[in-house]
């Protein structure tokens, strides 16, 4: 048995033995509005949090993304990443402030991802309480531009310009605590927008309507044959359009998500829909388009990768059940670029994209431990075959 | 009128944001610091208090000694909520019992003399939704660092000029512009600097909380100034701009109901200073009206305007803190 598994059930009571630190963090960082591009007011503070948690060193990359760094004993040593999205996807106007009671933290964004960009921030005074240290460095990002239109671009900046290899890495989300992600499917992700020329003078009073016509395009979509393998699919995930209840709709917008096992197989189904949409739009005679907003290839550590082998040993010694499931965010760009990377989930909740989300606290301690032992696990080698 | 006091007694809370620094000043000055939450029904916003304060400055910086929470005997779950997080919770009720019972805020703040143990205290509402810790500790930085002011009082969101060339706008609630400014501007001009009197968040030394009355209502607020004036002289007051301050709103009625207790309270301390004269007692009920179906019906709430008398003269206190303060510079 790896000698950090058996510490790790004794660390969950001495985490919780600074909760208030913790949980302040998230509530500081968390109730700073971040939409996606916006994230400057959060990442100034994420740096100030990490600075008043004692970090070794605190910068940005060319990319304005906000690091941490708590210096390793080992400098010739890669560095082991912990990373966490800091925007969401709640506007500047939404109320922010969150409500603590007993158990739980309720607000806009606390479990995407409020608590695992507070639980980053928290890191030193959290190592420092537990007495541990490591051979490699330990670099705390907050990465910006993470959600939608973002396209992960604060991280594959991250991952393209940092000068060393990175050892391993560990993508903190809310929730659920017990998940395993360590594969990603290739995805698209796009938009599909309808318009319709509007003339000058009367108008000819039977004009298609481009909700109408958005409603023949999931038509056509459902219509296609998805294979069983590679595992494929097309969500439907969004859509809004037209001014008013008495006016045909001039323009609609339909957000779709196609994901795949095989990324072969998403860029023939994205071609497939993009086919659609031109037949649809000379048809019709109106004016549509598709567009890519951001997109993962599909990447995977194999089951017995020591690093999710460790993982699952890790979870099992703290007795989270665990679930195996796929992450087409951080991991990906991790896992594409050969960095042997986990996405791990801190705690439960509920209501995970409303105003209202809510995480329950006392896993969150348990879902911390976790965090560290997989960084042990990183740091005793899992990752360097 | 003395109109420099606004600028040698006004100060921004970042000037104080060197908390390393203050706990170095107080432990130099040999001085404990409680904080006091008077709460009533607060279960949405005392468990963020309670964290934040002590996350900051009890374990990060150890400028608080405790946190302890008054509350008027809530029915929702803020007790419950206070102990999780290790805060010392009292029911108002249940202390100095011999000397009975009252409900109010005011109640709550003098019952806190009390049961603190520190030679500073600070009161924070406990309805704050943005609560920071620059709540406490910028109300406490000129309590430490300038030895003549004994009492700070918070103001935010409404904020002062800056520099020569950036005016905001100043002023207060509701209540303030419509009842305590005119009050004020008529009888004691000079407080018209104080520019959020009725803001319920303020600091200061026991040896200066201990010797004034408490009335237990909304009247608290008011009376500390004035009292605090009468005896001390404006010199050791200041203010702090705490910046932004999420309110909890309160209704028309509820606020002339405020008013009234203000108004009452004032008129008590004109009277007492000798300023009016009442030729007969005023009415202690508050009489407001409600179209209920095609009725008007009154509604009356009484109000008497009950005061503690100053927590020294309370012989349990006395037993217990001796005839002044310790270590009260």
């Amino acid at each position: 048995m790896p000698p950090y598994l058996k510490n790790l059930p004794g660390y969950v009571e001495a985490i919780r033995n600074i909760r208030e630190t913790i949980i302040a963090n998230i509530v500081f960082l968390g109730q700073i509005p971040a939409p996606t591009f916006h994230e400057k007011r959060r990442a100034l503070k994420f740096m100030d949090r990490l600075l008043e948690n004692d970090v070794d060193e605190c910068t940005t990359d060319g990319y304005q993304n906000p690091i941490g760094i708590i210096r390793g004993k080992q400098s010739d040593l890669p560095p082991i990443l912990l990373v966490a999205h800091l925007d969401t996807t709640f506007p500047k106007d939404c109320d922010h402030n969150y409500t603590i009671t007993e158990n739980t933290i309720k607000g806009a964004g606390i479990l995407d991802n409020s608590v695992g960009v507070g639980v980053l921030a928290s890191m030193p005074t959290i190592l420092r309480h537990l007495d541990l240290s490591f051979h490699s460095d330990i670099l705390l990002v907050g990465v910006i531009q993470s959600l939608g239109k973002g396209n992960q671009r604060g991280l594959r900046h991250l991952v393209k310009t940092w000068p060393t290899p990175i050892r391993g890495a560990i993508c903190v989300e809310g929730v659920e605590l017990g998940r395993l992600s360590y594969y990603s499917e290739g995805m698209i992700r796009c938009e599909i927008t309808c318009e319709i020329f509007e003339e000058k003078g009367v108008e000819y009073r039977f004009k298609p309507n481009a909700i109408l016509i958005l409603h023949e395009v999931i038509n056509q979509i459902m219509a296609i044959r998805l294979p069983q393998k590679p595992r494929s699919r097309v969500i439907i995930g969004m859509i809004r359009g037209g001014r008013k209840h008495g006016i045909i709709a001039y323009d609609a917008t339909l957000g779709l998500e196609i994901q795949s096992d095989s990324d072969k197989m998403v860029k023939t189904i994205f071609a497939d829909i993009k086919d659609m949409v031109t037949g649809i739009s000379h048809e019709f005679g109106v004016r549509m388009k598709m567009e890519t907003i951001s997109n993962a290839t599909a990447s995977r550590l194999r089951y017995n990768h020591p690093l999710v082998k460790a993982t699952g040993e890790i979870m099992a010694a703290l007795d989270i059940h665990t679930v195996g499931e796929p992450s087409e965010s951080e991991l990906s760009i991790l896992l594409s670029k050969n960095i042997p990377a986990v996405t791990l989930g801190l705690t439960h909740g509920e209501h995970y994209h409303q105003t209202d989300s809510q995480m329950a606290i006392d896993p969150l301690f348990k879902g911390i431990a976790q965090v560290i032992g997989v960084i042990q696990a990183i740091d005793s080698g899992v990752c360097d075959e | 009128m003395n109109k420099s006091w606004v600028a040698s007694h006004t100060f921004h809370y970042s000037r104080f944001g060197d908390l390393a620094h203050l706990v170095e000043k107080k432990r130099e000055k040999g001085l404990k610091i409680s904080l006091c939450l008077p709460t009533l029904n607060e279960a949405k916003t005392i468990a963020k208090e309670i964290i934040i304060m002590k996350s900051e400055l009890m374990t990060r910086y150890p400028l608080l000694d405790e946190i302890v929470v008054i509350d008027s005997g809530s029915t929702d779950d803020t007790v419950k909520i206070a102990e999780s997080f290790d805060a010392k919770v009292y029911l108002a009720d249940e202390l100095l019992p011999e000397h009975g019972a009252y409900k109010g805020k005011g109640e709550n703040l003098w019952k806190a003399l009390y049961i603190t143990t520190g030679d500073i205290i600070v009161y924070l509402d406990a309805d704050i939704k943005n609560i920071h810790h620059r709540f406490c500790y910028g109300l406490v930085g000129p309590l430490l660092l300038y030895d003549h002011i004994k009492y700070t009082k918070a103001f935010y969101d409404r904020p002062i000029a800056i520099g020569k060339s950036k005016i905001r706008p100043t002023g207060g609630g509701r209540v303030t512009e419509l009842v305590i400014r005119p009050l004020f501007s008529l009888f004691f001009p000079e407080l018209t600097q104080i520019l959020q009197p009725l803001s319920g968040e303020y600091a200061g030394y026991r040896e200066v909380f201990e010797k004034i009355p408490f009335p237990i209502g909304y009247g608290v607020e008011t009376s500390m100034i004035l009292d605090i004036c009468e005896k001390w002289g404006l010199d050791v007051i200041a203010q702090v701009d705490l910046e932004r301050r999420i309110h909890r709103n309160q209704d028309t009625k509820a606020l002339g109901r405020m008013s009234f207790v203000v108004i009452k309270t004032f008129l008590k301390r004109l009277e007492n200073l000798g300023i009016i004269e009442l030729k007969k007692d005023i009415y202690d009920q508050m009489i407001q009206y409600q179209l209920v179906k095609n009725d008007i019906t009154p509604d009356v709430v009484k109000m008497a305007g009950i005061e503690r008398p100053p927590m020294a003269s309370i012989p349990e206190y006395r037993e217990k803190f001796g005839p002044s303060a310790p270590n009260a510079s």
